[in-house]
């Protein structure tokens, strides 16, 4: 059906897109950057045109990136495209020049929003929201966002070695010249690793957010949710040469790798028993938003059961590049993080749209897609452990593995049957949904505190915190109202929104907020020229466009917010 | 409550906060290029290999002490400046600028003779000791142009607004100052 | 300045056994990376040795990450997590730290262990 080069260049893409183009964009960047500052009870993120410009960035760079696949030139080395053959020798086309270049362009767009999103949990909590105060969904942001600033950078580091390579003849891969193979792994994993905790953070972000709504009860063990999210990110950063394991590396040298791979789970299981016994010591209400919560804590199980397998270095070095791995990594992207994800586009349809969700078509669409999601990738692990390789075209038949793949097809139509009826509950629910109110699942957090949808500046008077479900303190969104009558923290001159101390959230000062500015797409305008200059090697162009970029960051800082 | 009795501000600035963010980010690049010398070097049964010239010791040291010494005025343009000083800031600014881009005109020469002994196209070594120094010698030429425009915004007014952005840059220089010493010890441990 | 200790022995008791954790790893891996990879044939490393060194100097930092962890534990026990800051504050994050130190104490020691008991440069 697929010719081998269809099919190197689809795969890669999938995996490409899937990441870099679906699932940090859409946890982080879309759930993100729409409830972070509802959940502070803040007005807007720190940098409001750097909250744009990551935007335009990432769609500047997703053009770039499927511009190579109109033009029959996708990146087909796979989403890793590991050394040699991403070299010029192996893969001479432009096809990993678009992956190196355009992986470095998204790169910006991601982290730009990381630094947004830090400076802004930081510094834009409102007044009482002392660390100990922030809900567990933006302790899970805060641990991303950091996750994203280191880890991003060995992925720029690589790719930029990769282009001085192929453009410029330099030698970082090839052993001929002194080079090393094995450094594009090291830097890919360095970033691929934390990469893959940036995926499932946000998602145990949006399952911490759930849960105590529809279990009626404050989270079990907060302080250590709040930690788990923050140690899985951070020892996240240990476990890289993981993905190494049969590489031929030394086993002295690989052994910390597996012990870190072994430490790193314990968080995860923390996270996973304070979330069952939160649901069941509270009253349950199994509406769809659970359900789907339910389904990702299930998923997440047995995902996570089979990645703990690999830390062991021989099972690793066994099960290394079959359909084991496959397995793995789909319950745990797709069962873990896109689970959390959907049950998140439940939960939240009332507040960003004001209407509520057909409830009964909501949770057959969980069984539907449930059902799909197993009968998917559960035969995965099987053919794995009978021998199927990944990333092959085409195979021969009588393997053993017929049976299993055709279940795995009959289950993707399923699964897509259970999207569309996702998809279809809220588009339809989008125009026909009864109207919601502020508040249908009587939530704990700020930004069921507001109207649905909520105006512009999030919060008419901005509120007082004095615990992490600041919503279910009612005296304290009392003294909001009787606040708001009095006319104080209502800051409405201009765009005012309030700052805190970093540590204790005291308010600390006022701040004036920029207005709309078009010069956040003209630079992502510029950036992109950049890159597509830099793609068809006229260098001196791409040095003018950069230049440009110059202009428009001094423009940027030319008109200042008012004095005093 | 209004804008007026926030004026002492406790916190750092948002400014600030997002330099020392990007700095990470940067730190982390540079952690990375480090990282891949040394695994290079790792491998490599001679380093620098056979034809290269080992690099020199004292001339990247002095120019490396000229450039952290430039730290000094550049935190005494952030004091002017947040006596809102502006003629006394733009001094300091401009003392730190005219060594930086001696500095860098300095680093660019040397560069360049470099480039005329050994290429980064024939060896992994020339690969990774071009493209580490070329990247702090970026770093040193966008901290330039920062100061450069500051330079320009000082000469006219002190405003609040712009004493942060000399904070920020400053706290950027004196990152890149560090990285100076960091990097030099690097580029020149062959010959240690 | 009296608020001064506590807060550092909290900040500490937070970090100070997670970077251990990432100096252990950081040195150790790239010291037996460099003795297994030609450089270390030159150099003559002494791998055990600094395996062990790392090991014991990591654990220490931690164990006295812990030792600071429960210290702030104890002196704001009578708190919720979500009391008024600093002490809640001060609360919250020590009682996250005591838990976070033993797994960072552990993965020391398993990390130092295996080193050491497959200290040769073979693969498995």
């Amino acid at each position: 059906m697929l010719s081998p080069d269809a099919f190197n260049q689809m795969m890669t893409m999938h995996g490409v897109t899937m990441i870099f183009l679906f699932i940090v964009p859409m946890t982080t960047g879309a759930f993100g950057n729409y409830l972070v500052p509802l959940m502070l009870g803040a007005r807007d993120m720190a940098f409001p045109r750097l909250n744009a410009l990551s935007y335009w960035l990432f769609l500047g760079s997703g053009l770039f990136l499927y511009t190579s696949v109109f033009i029959g030139k996708g990146p087909n080395c796979g989403w890793f495209c590991y050394t040699p053959l991403n070299t010029r020798t192996y893969d001479p086309g432009l096809n990993v020049d678009f992956y190196a270049l355009g992986l470095i362009f998204n790169g910006l767009s991601t982290t730009a929003g990381a630094l947004n999103f830090i400076v802004t949990i930081f510094k834009l909590r409102a007044p009482g929201m002392s660390l100990n105060r922030m809900p567990l969904f933006i302790f899970a942001i805060l641990a991303v966002s950091f996750s994203l600033i280191f880890a991003i950078p060995p992925l720029t580091t690589d790719l930029v070695f990769l282009e001085l390579q192929r453009k410029l003849g330099f030698h970082f891969f090839d052993v001929a010249h002194g080079g090393d193979p094995l450094l594009w792994q090291h830097l890919f994993w360095l970033f691929g690793h934390p990469e893959v905790y940036i995926i499932i953070l946000p998602a145990m972000g949006i399952a911490t957010s759930i849960i105590p709504t529809f279990a009626k009860r404050k989270m079990i063990a907060f302080p250590l949710v709040a930690l788990a999210e923050l140690l899985v990110a951070f020892i996240g950063f240990g476990v890289w040469a993981h993905h190494m394991f049969a590489t031929g590396l030394a086993t002295t040298t690989l052994v910390f790798f597996a012990a870190a791979s072994m430490m790193v789970v314990i968080p995860s299981s923390i996270q996973i028993f304070a979330w069952l016994f939160t649901v069941n010591l509270g009253r349950p209400e199994f509406r769809a938003p659970l359900l789907f919560i339910g389904g990702f804590i299930a998923l997440f199980v047995i995902g996570g059961l089979s990645g703990i397998m690999f830390a062991a270095i021989p099972f690793d070095q066994a099960t290394t590049d079959t359909y084991f791995v496959v397995a793995h990594f789909h319950f745990i992207i797709f069962g873990a993080a896109v689970f959390p994800l959907l049950g998140g586009l439940y939960y939240w349809f009332p507040k960003v749209t004001g209407r509520m969700y057909h409830e009964r078509w909501g949770q057959a669409s969980f069984w539907v897609t449930f059902v799909g999601t197993i009968v998917t990738f559960f035969p995965m692990h099987i053919v794995g452990l009978l021998g199927m390789t990944r990333r092959v075209y085409t195979y021969e038949p009588n393997l053993g593995w017929d049976a299993y793949n055709l279940t795995e097809t009959i289950g993707a139509f399923v699964l897509t049957a259970g999207l569309l009826m996702i998809f279809g509950n809220l588009l339809w629910s989008r125009f026909r949904g009864p109207p919601s109110g502020p508040d249908p699942f009587y939530g704990g957090t700020l930004e069921w505190a507001t109207t649905s949808p909520p105006p512009h500046y999030n919060f008419a008077v901005i509120p007082t915190v004095s615990s992490p479900y600041p919503n279910w303190d009612r005296e304290d969104r009392e003294e909001d109202v009787r606040r708001f009558e009095r006319g104080l923290l209502v800051f409405e001159t201009g765009h005012e929104t309030p700052a805190s101390t970093v540590r204790d959230g005291y308010l600390d000062e006022v701040l004036e907020m920029p207005s709309e500015s078009g010069l956040p797409i003209v630079l992502a305008f510029a950036v992109s020229l950049v890159f597509i200059m830099l793609l068809t090697t006229h260098y001196v162009i791409a040095g003018v466009f950069l230049g440009v970029a110059g202009v428009v960051l001094a423009a940027w800082h030319a008109r200042e917010p008012a004095e005093g | 409550m209004s804008s007026a009795s926030y004026a002492q501000r406790v916190a750092r600035p948002n400014g600030w906060w997002g330099m020392a963010v990007f700095v990470a980010t940067e730190a982390t690049l540079f952690g990375t290029l480090i990282g891949s010398y040394f695994d290079l070097r790792f491998k490599a049964h001679h380093w620098p290999p056979e034809g290269v010239p080992d690099p020199k010791v004292a001339v990247p040291l002095i120019l490396t002490a000229v450039l952290v010494a430039t730290s000094l005025p550049m935190q005494l343009s952030v004091r002017f400046a947040r006596r809102r000083l502006a003629g006394l800031t733009c001094l300091a600014l401009l003392v730190a600028l005219v060594v930086q881009c001696g500095y860098l005109a300095m680093q660019i020469h040397l560069y360049v003779g470099d480039l005329h002994h050994f290429s980064p196209s024939e060896t992994a070594y020339g690969s990774i000791y071009f493209t580490l120094v070329g990247a702090h010698h970026a770093h040193v030429f966008v901290g330039i142009l920062l100061n450069a425009w500051l330079l320009l915004r000082f000469a006219t007014a002190a405003t609040a607004y712009r004493v942060v952005g000399l904070q920020s840059t400053t706290f950027y220089w004196h990152f890149v100052n560090v990285l100076a010493v960091i990097v030099t010890v690097v580029q020149i441990s062959p010959s240690l | 300045m009296r608020s001064v200790r506590p807060e550092l022995l909290q900040w500490y008791g937070l970090f100070g056994a997670a970077l251990a954790w990432t100096a252990q790893l950081v040195l150790g891996f790239g010291v037996s990376y460099a003795d297994c990879n030609t450089v270390g044939r030159q150099w003559g490393i002494d791998v055990v040795t600094w395996e062990i060194a790392l090991m014991v100097v990591g654990g220490l930092v931690a164990v006295v990450a812990e030792v600071a962890a429960v210290s702030v534990f104890l002196s704001t026990r009578e708190l919720e997590y979500d009391d008024p800051p600093p002490a809640g504050r001060r609360h919250f994050f020590s009682f996250a730290a005591m838990l976070g130190n033993l797994l960072f104490i552990n993965a020391i020691l398993i990390s130092g262990i295996a080193a050491i008991a497959n200290s040769t440069c073979r693969p498995l």
